[in-house]
């Protein structure tokens, strides 16, 4: 027990030596991760608006209604309206700078009391694809609703048209003018209210509430940490051949297996270091439940551990350090894309996503995941941790295994 | 205190250590002598257990090393020709680790630590990290690894090999330390005049055979004070044994041929320097011709090229 604590001691104090290869397996996921929230999160929440230029000939009751319409509701939370000058207009729409441009041509109120064909002019933005389309349609359902207001109301249109603007109105005017149309309404009442069919608005099973999405990458970049860490702390054991230490542990009584294991405790200090810095951000930035936290951590650093092992057997099978280094560096991105490092795994295609819940990385991932957008506490699901342990320790077997044949004697 | 009785090393057909055998003792420096690829590296693996044997059998400190290879590993120190330090461990660090393996604790381990540093002369560098020291500082503490726990059996697998005079000269002091203090040292070399300084009796190593082994006063005694005269330039190859046969009848009872190659002849007799007009002469006489002479008074790199016919760094 003392070899595997000296052991221990022995790779702790190597890697103090080193602090820039700690911050490194750290920053990296956090520049990607931070890149990834950024995007996710990105902004201030804001929808986007569009500018509607309007150029109004005919300065009339009826183009101002028109005009009006566009920034009313929720339309108004979309589009904003400016009135312009038709050289203003022309120039702003060419350059890009609105999503439409209207002009309503003089004498457009007369001739659409009068049912003469009147032709209103809208530019749009080619450059913008949303946008200037729900103008072309507002634009079209307010003629059309036009059309049937005239068809309905033109000769009380006409009559309050015709009526003297500078005078204001008098009761008799009013009131007649207001049975006139509510006679109509009366009529068509029956036909329009209630409508002819009935909906039947079923609603939706209650969903869960849908977890943030940016907390959906944060299991899958606190792994990208940990296999950084464990890709370069597997790495030690050709370091240790090349330097002849191994050769030298093979001639002591000092036991293989116990040098294995202070390794991997060693580089579980690590690895449980670098889990604790990431998690803590995330459970900071998300505001997570705290009392999720240590399970979450010793679930990591079981897993880096694992990884490390499994890193380091693999390593160990190859006849050069450059091999072996470049086999693992290989086999690092596809697990880090498979595994919902790089994007979540459920918002992979089904295939990827069911190939990486089984790879190692997906496995530990998939499980954080799960726990972490839970509302509920951190479940011990027992077959999980039987999994991770056994595949944690033999990797760690392997290893041993590897040293006492061979690979430590050349 | 070391025994090896019988040891064969095979790599398939290839047999890199040929039946050898040998026994070091307390208190003195055995060395083990040969030409690179010879099979003293092979030997002294399978002593430290980094390689089984074909067969035979190794002890050390009476535990075989194959079957109570850890009782047997206690006992034994290795300081390999390559370094075998942790760079980025201080001093202190790596001899505390490796103290730890062979079993030290404590205030044990805390007072062979000091002393060993002092012994190395790294005491006030105890703290900074084995990849700021000088060469000679390195090979040092290499050494210190090995005798951290105070080993019985002390190997030295080439110990000088790329090593500057000045260091060279305090790694013998530290060997003949431990020596003295009681230790069974077995010292690898292919340089001559080291084990002529060093070793109490040696071993001499050719194609995994031993094909000499005494004190060094016994070997040497086997050269009967012949001088050893290599003679470069063109011979006849059949008249070679013409020559060896005049010569000897002509005065040179001695005179004995070691080797002929292309263009090279060795030659062993007692005082060959007084020989050299007649054996020119006989030579010119048959059609041959020496561009180049070089006669070496007796030592055991002689003795090495009379039992094998070659030098011993070829």
């Amino acid at each position: 027990m003392s070899f595997l604590f000296a052991s221990f001691l022995k790779d702790l104090s190597r890697w103090r030596q080193d602090p820039m290869a700690v911050l490194l397996w750290l920053g990296i996921p956090f520049v990607i991760g931070g890149l990834i929230t950024a995007m996710v999160d990105g902004g201030d929440g804001a929808s986007p608006t569009g500018v509607l230029l309007i150029h109004d000939q005919d300065d009339s009751l009826l183009s101002g209604l028109i005009a009006g319409a566009y920034s009313q509701g929720q339309l108004g939370e979309l589009i904003s309206v400016e009135q312009v000058t038709l050289e203003e207009g022309t120039e702003r729409i060419n350059a890009g700078e609105a999503s439409g441009f209207l002009v309503i041509p003089d004498g457009f109120s007369a001739s659409f009391l009068e049912e003469k064909p009147v032709t209103l002019t809208l530019k749009t933005n080619p450059a913008q694809t949303i946008l200037p389309g729900i103008i072309q349609d507002v634009t079209e359902i307010l003629l059309d609703l036009g059309f049937y207001a005239q068809v309905l109301f033109g000769p009380e249109i006409k009559q309050i048209q015709n009526a003297d603007s500078d005078i204001v109105p008098d009761d008799v005017f009013a009131a007649d003018i207001a049975v006139q149309i509510q006679g109509k309404v009366d009529t068509i009442s029956p036909h329009l209210f209630p409508p002819a069919f009935d909906v039947e608005i079923v609603a939706p099973p209650p969903a869960e509430p849908r977890p943030d999405i940016a907390l959906l990458f944060l299991p899958g970049i606190v792994m990208m940490a940990l296999l950084f860490a464990a890709q370069g702390l597997s790495a030690d054991y050709w370091k240790e051949r090349e330097t002849g230490t191994l050769r030298r542990l093979v001639s002591t009584p000092g036991l293989l297996s116990r040098f294995v294991y202070g390794k991997a405790l060693a580089a579980a200090v690590i690895i449980g270091l670098l889990g604790g810095v990431t998690l803590t951000l995330g459970f900071l930035y998300h505001g997570l439940a705290w009392s999720k936290f240590m399970p979450s951590l010793i679930w990591l650093t079981v897993s880096g551990v694992g990884l490390f092992a499994w890193f380091a057997a693999l390593q160990m099978l190859f006849p050069t350090s450059k091999a072996a280094n470049l086999l693992t560096t290989i086999l690092l991105f596809p697990l880090l894309m498979m595994g919902g490092s790089f994007f979540p795994l459920d918002a992979l295609p089904d295939w990827i996503a069911a190939i990486g819940r089984i790879s190692p990385n997906g496995f530990v991932v998939d499980r954080l995941t799960t726990e972490l957008t839970s509302a509920t506490a951190w479940s011990f699901d027992l077959r999980s941790w039987a999994i991770l342990v056994s595949m944690t320790v033999v990797g760690l077997g392997l290893c041993t295994w590897r040293l006492k044949t061979g690979f430590a004697r050349r | 205190m070391l025994t090896v009785e019988h040891l064969v090393k095979q790599y398939g057909d290839f047999t890199a250590v040929d039946n050898v055998s040998f026994k070091a003792s307390k208190g003195a420096v055995f060395g083990l002598l040969g030409p690179n690829g010879a099979g003293k590296s092979t030997t002294i693996n399978c002593i430290s257990g980094l390689m089984p044997p074909t067969s035979g059998h190794i002890s050390i400190a009476g535990a075989d090393v194959v079957k109570d290879g850890k009782r047997a590993k206690r006992s034994l120190g290795i300081v390999p020709q390559e370094l075998a330090l942790y760079e980025d461990l201080p001093a202190i660090g790596n001899l505390r680790y490796w103290g730890k393996a062979y079993g030290l604790r404590g205030s044990e381990l805390d007072d062979r630590v000091r002393e060993v540093l002092d012994h190395v002369g790294l005491a006030d560098r105890a703290k900074d990290l084995p990849k700021t020291f000088s060469g000679g500082m390195k090979r040092r503490l290499n050494f210190g690894c090995g005798i951290v726990h105070r080993p019985t059996v002390l190997l030295l697998d080439e110990p000088t090999v790329g090593v500057d005079p000045q260091s060279r000269q305090r790694l013998f002091e530290m060997v003949e330390a431990e020596r003295d203090a009681g230790a069974c040292v077995l010292y690898t070399t292919h340089y001559m005049e080291e084990a002529e300084r060093l070793c109490d009796s040696l071993a001499i190593i050719d194609h995994g055979k031993l094909i000499a082994q005494g004190t060094v006063a016994e070997l040497k005694s086997q050269l009967s004070a012949r001088d050893v005269l290599q003679l470069n330039g063109e011979f006849p190859a059949t008249e070679t044994a013409q020559l060896i046969e005049t010569l000897s009848s002509g005065g040179m009872h001695d005179l004995e041929l070691i080797s002929q190659e292309e263009g090279v002849l060795t030659l062993t007799l007692s005082s060959a320097s007084q020989h050299l007009p007649q054996i020119f002469a006989a030579i010119t006489s048959m059609g041959g011709s020496v561009s180049e002479t070089s006669l070496r008074s007796p030592n055991l790199e002689t003795l090495f090229l009379l039992l094998t016919g070659k030098e011993l760094r070829e």
